[in-house]
């Protein structure tokens, strides 16, 4: 046996090449996005960076525009988590069914939406889904008898049409970590609950869904950091619009930044973002090693 | 009802909400194959483009030689092999390494790299923007593949450390009595059992740089486009005039090594996407 001390230098040879590339590749980004954003910076005179201190931040969180991309970030944010997680749970548990065969190639046409460009994902949806004359959604509405929409031309409802676009997107993973935790209940398990009478809904609330406690925490941190973050799919859908109901706090970065030329705000904007999700990871590791890891 | 019926209706009712998911997840990729395949695939119904009455390859030749198609997909293709050939280098060691030091030290540096996978895109893109004006590598190929880089390591190494872990102690222990050297037991004997991982990494990596947009969209400059750039300059109308067939066509050939890689080497995909969900 190797010593303590040989053991541990042993690690850090193959640790440190690989740490001081991380640091420098993502620390210095991070560094100087906070630096920045303590600074007016425009594109149009870069050269000209003045130190404001936090008056950014001050004249960030008085921004009745960034309110408003926060919620609609919150909305969106929270739209997904609800979607992905509730069809996920549903669509595992179907495909965990006894009588399901196949399930490698159901769970390979699940994938799809996942690995799908984002980008192609929403430029598909947009033309053939919720286009309002042609598209699938309307298709199917007026075969019904139902009301064509302007989905995503419409303030009231781009924003819904973007949560479910993106649902569509994230909702495979859902499946496949639920699927995946599902096969790993025993068999008795599920047999005990027919033998007390227990009908699929029955079996679903109280077998499987305090089974999938750990899980659920962990999909949905997956799917609050994708949605938190999103812009590819917003971007191809909607640009953001119509007027602003769709300005997801990405888009409003980038259109400060990028559009506006104006990169101290832009930054501000970031960091912010950067301060709402270093606080939910920190809640989540704190969460699940106290839930889930001490006993 | 019998029990025997009911059983049956079971049956259809479980195949058949699959059955109407799997149609929800197909039907935007379907929906692309079928407008690329038809000449006109303006002002019509989904159900009239998949009769594919007006069936031409048209749309292909289009998309191929209107818009400098091959450009976009050389930058995509060098990037995104580059991405991974070069994550895998720096992480598959990392990880290696963190499972091989001791337990609060390792704790504290996990934490370093799990809070980093949750950075937002966009506080990166940004300040790389600034960085690679100032050190004159925006609009290359090796700028865009450093902001690639910054979200794959990350994700790489917690990924990678699931499966280090599961390589039991006793193999690495018997190596060290055989007298194998640190070099030896990290490269012959733990990295073959983490086999079939680090293939799913690397599928994984492939397809998330592939996918990528933000970082392209501010960094890319002209030069080192890719082809989600490419395709939205489609839609801009300047190349194809907004034309529903020729961006179909396009999207086509974007997403197609995805869904290849989805079909025929799903069984990688899915053992990676669940790897952290085990330990967490």
């Amino acid at each position: 046996m190797a010593s303590r001390r040989e053991k541990f230098t042993r690690g850090w040879w193959f640790i440190l090449p690989g740490i001081t590339l991380m640091v420098l590749i993502v620390g210095a980004p991070l560094a100087m996005g906070f630096y920045y954003s303590l600074h007016d910076v425009f594109l149009y005179s870069f050269r000209n960076q003045v130190f404001v201190g936090l008056e950014n931040y001050r004249r960030v969180l008085e921004d009745p525009l960034y309110i408003n991309a926060l919620r609609i970030t919150t909305i969106f944010t929270i739209g997904c988590l609800v979607f992905a997680v509730g069809l996920g749970i549903l669509i595992a548990f179907l495909l965990n069914a006894r009588q399901v065969k196949f399930r490698s190639m159901w769970l390979a046409l699940f994938l799809i939406p996942f690995v799908m460009t984002p980008v192609v994902g929403g430029i598909a949806w947009r033309f053939f889904i919720w286009q309002q004359e042609f598209g699938v959604v309307n298709q199917v509405i007026s075969l019904f008898g139902g009301d064509m929409r302007y989905w995503l031309l419409d303030r009231e409802t781009a924003l819904l049409a973007t949560i479910i676009t993106n649902s569509w997107h994230l909702t495979p993973l859902s499946v496949l970590v639920f699927y995946a935790a599902l096969t790993t209940i025993p068999d008795e398990l599920h047999e005990a609950g027919r033998v007390d009478g227990a009908g699929p809904f029955q079996a679903l609330w109280y077998i499987v869904l305090p089974m999938l406690r750990p899980h659920i925490l962990f999909v949905s941190i997956i799917i609050i950091t994708s949605a938190f973050r999103e812009f590819d799919m917003i971007w191809a859908l909607t640009g953001g619009g119509p007027g602003r109901s769709t300005t997801v706090l990405s888009i409003f970065a980038y259109n400060r930044g990028i559009a506006n030329q104006d990169m101290g705000m832009a930054n501000t904007i970031a960091f912010t973002m950067f301060v709402i999700m270093a606080t939910v990871a920190w809640l989540y590791i704190t969460v699940y090693r106290r839930r889930f890891q001490e006993h | 009802m019998t029990p025997r019926t009911r059983k049956r209706l079971n049956v259809w009712v479980v195949h058949a909400l699959l059955g109407i998911w799997v149609i929800i997840c197909l039907l935007p990729p379907v929906m692309l194959v079928a407008a690329s395949l038809n000449r006109t695939a303006l002002f019509r119904t989904p159900l009239d483009l998949l009769t594919f009455r007006d069936f031409s390859l048209e749309n292909f030749q289009v998309a191929f030689t209107r818009g400098d198609f091959w450009f976009f997909f050389t930058n995509s293709v060098i990037i995104s092999s580059a991405a991974v050939v070069i994550t895998l280098v720096v992480c598959v060691p990392l990880a290696y390494g963190l499972t091989k030091i001791s337990g609060r030290t390792r704790q504290a540096v996990s934490f370093g790299v799990l809070a980093m996978r949750f950075i937002p895109y966009v506080v990166l893109a940004l300040p790389l923007f600034l960085i690679f004006v100032n050190l004159g590598l925006s609009g290359s190929r090796f700028g865009l593949l450093l902001a690639h880089l910054s979200i794959h390591i990350p994700f790489a190494t917690w990924m990678l450390v699931g499966f280090f872990d599961t390589v039991p102690h006793e193999l690495e222990e018997a190596g060290i009595v055989d007298g194998c050297s640190p070099w030896n037991l990290f490269w012959d004997v733990s990295l073959p059992v983490v086999r079939s991982g680090v293939i799913a990494l690397a599928i994984l990596v492939f397809i998330i740089s592939w996918n990528e947009y933000l970082f392209a969209l501010f960094l890319a400059g002209n030069d080192a486009q890719p082809l989600t750039v490419g395709i939205t300059r489609f839609l801009g109308g300047t190349e194809a005039g907004a034309e529903y067939g020729i961006i179909a066509a396009y999207a086509v050939l974007v997403i197609a090594p995805v869904i290849l890689f989805a079909l025929f080497a799903n069984r990688y995909i899915v053992s990676g996407m669940t790897a952290g969900a085990v330990k967490g």
